[in-house]
């Protein structure tokens, strides 16, 4: 079989099957130019999916599927803190499983890089400005 | 009150001979024949000067200045500061250059040993008991002591007492709002003093205290309020006076100097506006001898932090909410254009006193392209008679600089002192140094000089004018008399049977004039571009154009026309253009925000019809553009576009329609006074028994008279300083 | 002396002589004349240090008559010895108050007798009477007072002219002016009458000092005896002249007595001198000519007029003729005032009079000759010098108001002039930098040399500060105060010296025993 590479043939399958069938496989490609078998490793709470397949040599072996609803808007600073650190190797745990980490009320959640977009920060003159407009009453 | 007689002053008793010399050589050129000049030698440079030349006057005409502090040309001599020692040739000391007169054969050294040791050991002490604060000054950079003391002082300090008792120290006063006091650093100048006596006509500053004992300062604790306060800051030659709203803003090196025109009254005083990173610090007067020499109101000095408060600064429309909301340009234009574009040529333009004459003749243009005559301006003035066809009858036709000269001032219904602060200051001096004598018919008021009070009865005039009233005898005998009709009067309903009547009175009196320069009708106006907007033909009768009910009211800069929505028909557009929000802009329906004086180039023409132009000093704010280019640019849009595109273009087309307007620094004089008097004796009207009344009676009344000032922080502190001071027992 | 010699140098003297007549013009502000600035005025300058030295022995030995007299000029020297005086040649003759002061007693001394005749013969024959006396000022200038006179004695241009009489007399050490007043009123007010004759006056002003109650009363007393004996007032003592006599109480300010400052407080300013020029001369008291003159001068007139010009020129050497009141304080035995020759030797004046010094002669310190502005001078120049104007400009001093203050050898002389300096601090009227800083700051310094809390530059530095006052002032109450600093320093410098050496030793001791 493998000499003919069926087993691969078989992956294919496996992965279409785990992807949902063929029209969630293709979406899955064209969204991530990938398509890969992994274990779902967790789920944060914006619905990201975080996988790892050993198979793969070190440094692709961990890979995050953006939630559905970024559909092609999905970029980077949407992992938030906690599952960063997994998928880049700072840690082998996974935020969920690792009880050393902190937790406090005060945490702030997780936003992503507004650049770009109307909620990006934008810099303000502390000057007292010099002219003082007149405003209708 | 200070009067100096002439027969003091000719004896030369405290007075410098140059600043009776425009007085009096002017007034007695034809009878007196000159004295014989006499030589003197400045440095051995030889020099014909005539008798009674000063030592330091002599020296300035070969070029050599001579320090001083306490001397000024246009105050009297105190010889007090000693700076200006200079060594004769065959005096044992070295004499006060400032008041010694030369005489025939003197040798004057004015940088000998001597001469030099002497100014040395002055500015010693001088410095003796002067802070060493010059890094905390104000006046620090533009210091007589300052620059002297590099040029003429030791270099190096021998004051061994600053180890044992150190140096004296004052305490500082509170003058008002205006002039911010450290009196340790006075040196005892007396320039303050003797301005405030002599030129202001207050004698509220004096020294007490003897020795090194001796201050300068109000004898008690009140304000020094006068119209023209702020001068002695630039009189004090170290920081003891220095500007209260400047304190600690720029040091002079750092400010862009731009010569420019004062718009806050009729006089044109000449000015200079200091200005860093687009910011107008302060102003400050230039000389011009045929207008304000070197003074400079205290509301057209101080008044300029209004032009950055309560500016308008975007277009704004009124929304269907019936609320001003900021638009763009665009929308603003396109809006204004639509509703003048329906008005179908009812349209009325209303313009102020500050407008300048480039947007003036503007819009008028555009008015009268889209079909209206409505142009008219916000004060009033007579149409019957003469009208303002005429100009003699709008003309302050002696000019500012000659009232000096008069004997005989007749002002009436006008408060001068506030109205045209360095117009009076002019009859003040003529009252202080050539014994002119000064009548008023009109309110009792306050000018800081001795008046006859005719009464307030305008009939009084026809009884003048009829050689009923006793006054006649002297106003026939005078040589120099001037009559000067406010604008207050003119714009009274029975104003055109005033004029008449004041104009067949100076008839009377010019016809006996053996010198035919000299005019003795004037008009004085209140607001700075009354004359230009009578020259480029607005008429001046407001009342009318509320009648004729309006579509579309184009206000330019017309906020104080008392124009309410109540008087106006429903569905009435108000277009307000201007750089303030005033009573104005709150009554419009669109605003259009054009620039203050300060920054752009345009036309000014003064009471005397003296055209001037003020020069950009700053930027506009936000999105304000130039008035007449907003014009021209609305008038593109309505598809009655103006032609011309530059500045040059539209002052080419002032020039067509008043070649005066852009000969810039001359006073064209006006002519036809006697068609002037035809025109008006057609009237025929009966003048009134309301008694005259001026707007502006007290101090309190001058600060606050237009956007500008209305809107400043300082003249608003000053006109609390004046009702405090009214309360004080002082 | 070779005779060729002795006319060179008697041409010398008349080259002199003429050039201080002609220098006139430059020499105006001699003119000043007035108690309190007392010597302030006389200019060494004038005449150099040679030139003064050449004339005193030639003054003395009375051969300097060959040149021609003009008139009005005093008769030559004869006498050799002068003082003391003899009392019929005394004008005041109730100096000391032991007669009656008014007008009976006046009478009684010879006061207004002839009066009439005097008016009668004219202002140039009184004029040229007081030019004939040699009579200079007395308030301290010394400025001839026949010549000030005839400036005012020239055509009216309509304004009326005013006779100003200075008893502002305030110079520490000067009381000559008050005994006047107080004793001896009637000579003082037929004076005012007599010059302002002279001077074509309208009225007189005598402008008195505040503090001179009992003198005010007494003079008021007596201008009012005068109007009513028609002694004054319309067609004054019948010789159709019509003049009046006003006074007025100053308020203690001694630069009132400087005489513009004096017309100023007259008009109701305050007092602080004016510029000159113009000079009172021409616009004085109310923009009106005016003269001011010194009460000893004026109170001396009627006697010239009565006695005669060569009488009074008889008294005294050449250019300094007359008889003067003396006033003699300070280290003496018996302090007065005195009417004496003039030129008489201060040590035989002090003898005489004022019983000697403390202590005997030996004993003397110092003297300030001429009130409190002029420079004082050592023993070693008191011993011969001669009380005029010549002498003591010899001496480096001057003769001021002829105030001697003499000074023993228990006087500390350096906190002495201190004291006279903080009088003239407090005294600058503050409207000339020079005075007004410089006093002040010469102030600090000497006391602190009265402790000898300086360093001996310091003493240079005084000194030339002391010459950036004088001459740069607008009135001469800087040079008054330059003066007694500069004869300080001139005469007492090792004093001076010794005094700081002193001082930073125990500094030096004190310092080192804390340690």
């Amino acid at each position: 079989m493998s000499y003919f590479g069926l087993n691969k043939l078989g992956t294919l399958l496996n992965i279409i099957k785990e992807s949902g069938g063929i029209r969630a496989s293709l979406y899955k490609l064209y969204r991530m130019d990938e398509l890969k078998l992994g274990t779902l490793i967790g789920t944060d709470k914006y619905g990201n999916k975080y996988y790892e397949n050993p198979r793969f040599f070190y440094g692709r072996n961990r890979w995050v599927e953006y939630a559905p609803q970024y559909r092609l808007e999905y970029d980077g600073s949407q992992v938030p803190a906690e599952w960063f650190g997994w998928l880049h190797y700072k840690t082998d745990l996974p935020p969920d499983k690792d009880p050393g980490r902190p937790k406090y009320k005060w945490m702030a959640d997780h936003t992503e890089n507004l650049s770009g977009t109307t909620g990006q920060y934008v810099p303000y003159s502390t000057t007292v400005p010099k002219i003082e407009a007149w405003k209708p009453k | 009150m200070l009067r100096i007689t002439a027969q003091k002053s000719l004896a030369g008793a405290k007075v410098s001979p140059k600043h009776l010399f425009p007085i009096f050589s002017r007034s007695s050129t034809d009878v007196a024949k000159k004295p014989e000049k006499i030589e003197v030698f400045i440095d051995d440079k030889p020099v014909l000067v005539e008798p009674g030349t000063t030592v330091l006057q002599a020296a300035a005409l070969v070029g050599v200045e001579i320090p001083r502090f306490c001397y000024h040309e246009r105050l009297a001599v105190a010889g007090n500061c000693r700076m200006c020692l200079v060594e004769v040739e065959k005096s044992p000391k070295p004499v006060a250059a400032c008041a010694m007169p030369v005489m025939k054969g003197w040798r004057i050294k004015t940088d000998s040993e001597m001469t030099r040791k002497a100014r040395e050991g002055v500015m010693e002490f001088l410095l003796v008991n002067h802070p060493l604060d010059c890094p905390i000054c104000d006046q620090g950079g533009e210091c007589d002591l300052q620059d002297q003391s590099m040029a003429f002082g030791s270099d190096r300090s021998r004051f061994t007492d600053i180890d044992f008792s150190g140096k004296r120290a004052v305490e500082d006063k509170d003058i008002g709002p205006l002039i911010k006091t450290i009196m340790t650093r006075c040196i005892h100048c007396t320039r303050c003093i003797r301005f405030a006596s002599e030129v202001a006509g207050i004698d509220d500053l004096g020294t007490t205290g003897r020795g090194s004992d001796m201050q300068v300062g109000t004898y008690v604790e009140k304000f020094f309020l006068s119209e023209l306060s702020g001068n002695v800051i630039d009189l004090c030659p170290v920081g003891a006076l220095t500007s209260k709203p400047y304190s600690f803003t720029a040091r002079p090196w750092e400010t862009r100097k731009t010569d420019s025109i004062d718009v806050l009254d009729a006089v044109g005083s000449n000015i200079v506006v200091c200005t860093r990173t687009g910011d107008v610090l302060r102003i400050l007067p230039r000389i011009n001898e045929d207008i304000n020499e070197e003074w400079l109101s205290d509301k057209s000095r101080f008044a300029y932090d209004g032009l950055k408060r309560q500016r308008l600064v975007t277009p704004m429309l009124r929304d269907a909410c019936g609320e001003l909301k900021p638009v763009d340009w665009e929308a603003a234009l396109l809006g204004v254009g639509k509703v003048l574009k329906a008005a179908g040529g009812n349209i009325t333009a209303v313009a102020g006193g500050l407008a300048d004459a480039e947007a003036l003749v503007a819009l008028k243009d555009l008015v009268n392209k889209l079909g209206s005559e409505a142009v008219c301006i916000e004060n009033s003035f007579p149409l019957d008679g003469s009208g303002t066809d005429l100009r003699s009858s709008y003309l302050l036709n002696n000019k500012i600089a000659p009232a000096e000269e008069a004997d005989l001032v007749l002002l009436i219904g006008t408060n001068p002192r506030l109205e045209a602060p360095l117009l009076n200051s002019r009859i003040r001096k003529g009252y202080v140094h050539n014994e002119t004598e000064i009548a008023v018919i009109g309110p009792k008021i306050d000018l800081r000089y001795d008046y006859i009070h005719l009464g307030e009865d305008p009939s009084i005039i026809r009884q003048i004018e009829n050689g009923q009233h006793a006054f006649v005898k002297k106003l026939k005998s005078a040589k120099k008399p001037l009559v000067i009709l406010g604008s207050d009067t003119l714009s009274r309903s029975d104003g055109a049977a005033i004029l008449s009547s004041v104009q067949s009175l100076s008839r009377g009196l010019q016809d006996e004039m053996c010198d035919p320069e000299w005019k003795v009708l004037n008009i004085l106006h209140k607001v700075a571009n009354q004359v230009a907007a009578l020259d480029i033909g607005y008429t001046p009768d407001l009342s009318k154009i509320c009648e004729s009910s309006p579509k579309v009211l184009y206000l330019l800069g017309a906020d104080d026309c008392g124009i309410t929505r109540a008087d106006l028909p429903d569905g009435c557009f108000i277009v307000y253009q201007g750089h303030h929000g005033d009573q104005g802009a709150s009554i419009a329906d669109a605003v259009l925000p054009g620039i203050a004086y300060t920054e752009k180039q345009a036309t000014y023409v003064n009471t005397e019809g003296r055209a001037q132009q003020t020069l950009v000093a700053v930027t506009p704010p936000g999105l304000a553009r130039e008035d007449w280019k907003i014009i021209r640019a609305l008038s593109e849009i309505v598809g009655a576009k103006l032609p011309y595109d530059s500045l040059e273009e539209i002052r080419y087309r002032l020039e067509e329609v008043a070649p005066h307007l852009t000969r810039y620094g001359c006073a064209e004089a006006a002519n036809y006074f006697c068609e002037a008097l035809e025109l008006g004796k057609k009237t025929n009207a009966p003048i009134d028994t309301s008694p005259l009344d001026v707007k502006q009676k007290t101090l309190e009344d001058f600060y606050m008279t237009d956007v500008i000032s209305r809107a400043s922080p300082t003249m608003a502190k000053c006109v609390a300083a004046v009702q405090k001071q009214n309360l004080s027992k002082y | 002396m070779p005779k060729d010699k002795l006319a060179n140098v008697i041409t010398t003297y008349i080259t002199i002589l003429d050039s201080f007549s002609v220098n006139f013009p430059n020499t105006f502000d001699r003119e000043i004349e007035n108690v309190k600035m007392a010597s302030v005025l006389v200019r060494f300058s004038y005449l150099t240090k040679n030139q003064l030295g050449l004339l005193a022995p030639l003054a003395n030995s009375a051969q300097v008559c060959c040149y021609s007299t003009p008139p009005g000029t005093p008769p030559p020297q004869t006498k050799t010895k002068f003082g003391p005086l003899c009392d019929e040649d005394r004008i005041f003759t109730n100096l000391y108050g032991r007669h009656d002061w008014r007008l009976k007693g006046a009478l009684k001394r010879g006061d207004w007798y002839k009066t009439k005749e005097i008016l009668c013969k004219g202002a140039d024959w009184i004029i040229n009477e007081i030019k004939v006396s040699g009579l200079r000022g007395r308030g301290g200038a010394g400025f001839p007072s026949g010549m000030k006179w005839s400036f005012m004695n020239k055509p009216s241009d309509g304004r009326p002219k005013y006779l100003v009489v200075n008893a502002d007399e305030g110079e520490p050490g000067t009381c000559k002016d008050r005994e006047i007043m107080r004793h001896d009123p009637h000579k003082l007010v037929e004076g005012c009458l007599i010059a302002g004759k002279a001077m074509g006056a309208k009225a007189a002003y005598i402008y008195i000092r505040g503090e001179f109650y009992n003198e005010a009363s007494n003079m008021q007393i007596a201008i009012a005896e005068a109007y009513q004996a028609g002694l004054l007032g319309k067609n004054a003592c019948n010789s159709g002249y019509d003049f009046d006599v006003f006074m007025h109480r100053g308020a203690g300010a001694y630069i009132c007595g400087e005489e513009t400052a004096l017309i100023e407080s007259i008009e109701g300013k305050q007092g602080k001198p004016r510029l000159k020029p113009p000079f009172p001369a021409d616009v004085g008291v109310f923009g009106c000519p005016t003269t001011v003159t010194n009460v000893e001068t004026v109170a001396v007139a009627p006697s010239i007029c009565r006695r005669g010009g060569a009488w009074f020129a008889s008294f005294g050497r050449t250019r300094n003729s007359g008889t003067k009141l003396f006033n003699i304080s300070g280290h003496v035995n018996t302090p007065c005032t005195v009417e004496e020759e003039m030129s008489i030797p201060l040590k035989e004046l002090i003898e005489l009079h004022a019983g000697g010094v403390t202590g005997g002669w030996d004993n003397l310190l110092a003297v300030i000759p001429g009130g409190s502005s002029t420079p004082l001078i050592p023993k070693s120049v008191c011993d011969d010098v001669l009380m005029d104007f010549d002498g003591l400009v010899a001496a480096q001093t001057s003769l001021g108001t002829a105030a001697v203050i003499v000074m023993n050898k228990q006087t500390d002389v350096v906190k002495a002039i201190a004291r006279l300096i903080m009088f003239y601090k407090h005294e600058s009227c503050g409207q000339c930098t020079p005075c007004r800083e410089g006093i002040s700051w010469m102030n600090k310094i000497i006391y602190r040399f009265v402790d000898g809390n300086a360093r001996p530059d310091e003493i240079d530095m005084l000194w030339e500060l002391s010459k950036q006052i004088e001459g740069h002032t607008i009135c001469a109450l800087g040079d008054g105060a330059a003066w007694p600093v500069q004869g300080l320093i001139r005469h007492f410098r090792p004093e001076l010296e010794d005094r700081m050496k002193k001082f930073h030793e125990q500094q030096k001791g004190q310092h080192a025993a804390r340690n």
